[in-house]
């Protein structure tokens, strides 16, 4: 921010302030657009979270939530079940309502937490979609004689990334751990 | 096929949710009415950060950083013509579909480059956005070991997605 800043005062110092109002409104277009979506599904998981689903899915995926993230509380396993399961379906976007409730639940007892909110992070920043609609529908529209071709190649390359992502951190972690103790 | 599923996963939810007896449109209500608080919560955190992406970008400097990182890019099997889109990607979604587009109608829909561009877009995700939303409203500190480590992992992702788009 500050070295763009510098930049632009030699160059264009006439650009600096448009753009920056013009960047927050869209800013404020896309939140207007965040919330219609995340009404349609945050009104979606409360209906799932009041059937007592999103308990049942928590129970299914408990252990490997307890071993890969190392946490105990049942309603942090629950948001972290419905986020995992949301990315799974490519819903990025419901998937970051039950994010976000997950790191506001883990805020609480912050010192045992911190390794899982990283890796909610991590997990969720390395993408784990299953079916990349929204680059098929661009190659496609574009007139793509074979466009799903891209599915296995994606697949394999995001599932990569997540797991190097996640074997990253768990070095990290050791590496500091060690340095504590 | 993926049409179907959300749709499908609906039906059964409301279909459950009548027979465990939830108010299963005062439950939607409520839900959609906390959309506007989160809203309203993670706003300035998003703002920021696009600012600072926007004047990153007009500055100049986003493209120096191209011309720097190119070559190891390219050492990691990453032709050029991608090279700004891994780069942009962390920053913005709309903007790296928007240059997308621009590759697929560059390079023709069926070429290696824009396969590959396609790849590389969708097994990445937007780290510096994800960050901001997910921890905005927190008290944590210190998240930079883990959007290092989730970029290193988004670029390993785009390094198989050359390679696969090559073989497949």
């Amino acid at each position: 921010m500050f070295l763009s800043l510098i930049t632009l005062v030699f160059s264009a110092p006439d650009l600096i302030i448009s753009t920056m109002i013009s960047e927050s409104k869209n800013v404020v277009s896309l939140c207007i657009n965040l919330i219609a979506i995340y009404a349609v599904w945050m009104g979606i998981l409360e209906i799932v979270e009041r059937t007592g689903l999103s308990e049942k899915l928590a129970k299914l995926l408990h252990k490997p939530i307890k071993k890969l993230f190392k946490i105990e509380d049942k309603e942090q396993i629950k948001y972290v079940a419905l986020n995992l399961s949301a990315n799974f379906l490519g819903l990025g976007n419901a998937a970051t309502p039950s994010g976000i409730k997950a790191i506001k639940s883990m805020q609480a007892n912050l010192k045992q937490t911190k390794f899982a909110m990283l890796m909610l992070l991590v997990i969720n920043s390395t993408s784990i979609q299953l079916l990349p609609t929204t680059a098929i529908g661009l190659l496609a529209s574009a007139g793509s004689t074979n466009s799903s071709s891209i599915i296995l190649p994606t697949l394999i390359a995001t599932t990569l990334s997540t797991i190097c992502g996640v074997f990253l951190l768990l070095i990290y972690n050791k590496f500091k751990k060690s340095k504590y103790e | 096929m993926s049409n179907y599923i959300i749709p499908i996963l609906l039906i059964i939810l409301i279909v459950y949710g009548s027979i465990k007896k939830v108010n299963v449109y005062q439950s939607f209500c409520y839900g959609a009415k906390n959309s506007i608080s989160l809203v309203y919560n993670i706003f300035p955190y998003i703002c920021a950060i696009m600012v600072c992406v926007a004047l990153f970008r007009i500055s100049g400097l986003s493209s120096l950083l191209v011309n720097i990182l190119s070559p190891l890019f390219n050492f990691l099997g990453i032709p050029t013509q991608v090279c700004e889109l891994v780069l942009l990607r962390p920053f913005t979604g709309s903007g790296s579909v928007s240059m997308l587009e621009n590759i697929i109608s560059t390079y023709g829909a069926d070429s290696y480059i824009s396969r590959c561009a396609a790849c590389i877009l969708s097994s990445s995700e937007t780290v510096f956005y994800v960050s901001a939303v997910y921890f905005a409203d927190t008290k944590v500190k210190n998240i930079a070991p883990a959007i290092i480590i989730a970029l290193i992992g988004n670029i390993v992702g785009a390094v198989a997605s050359c390679l696969l788009c090559k073989i497949m």
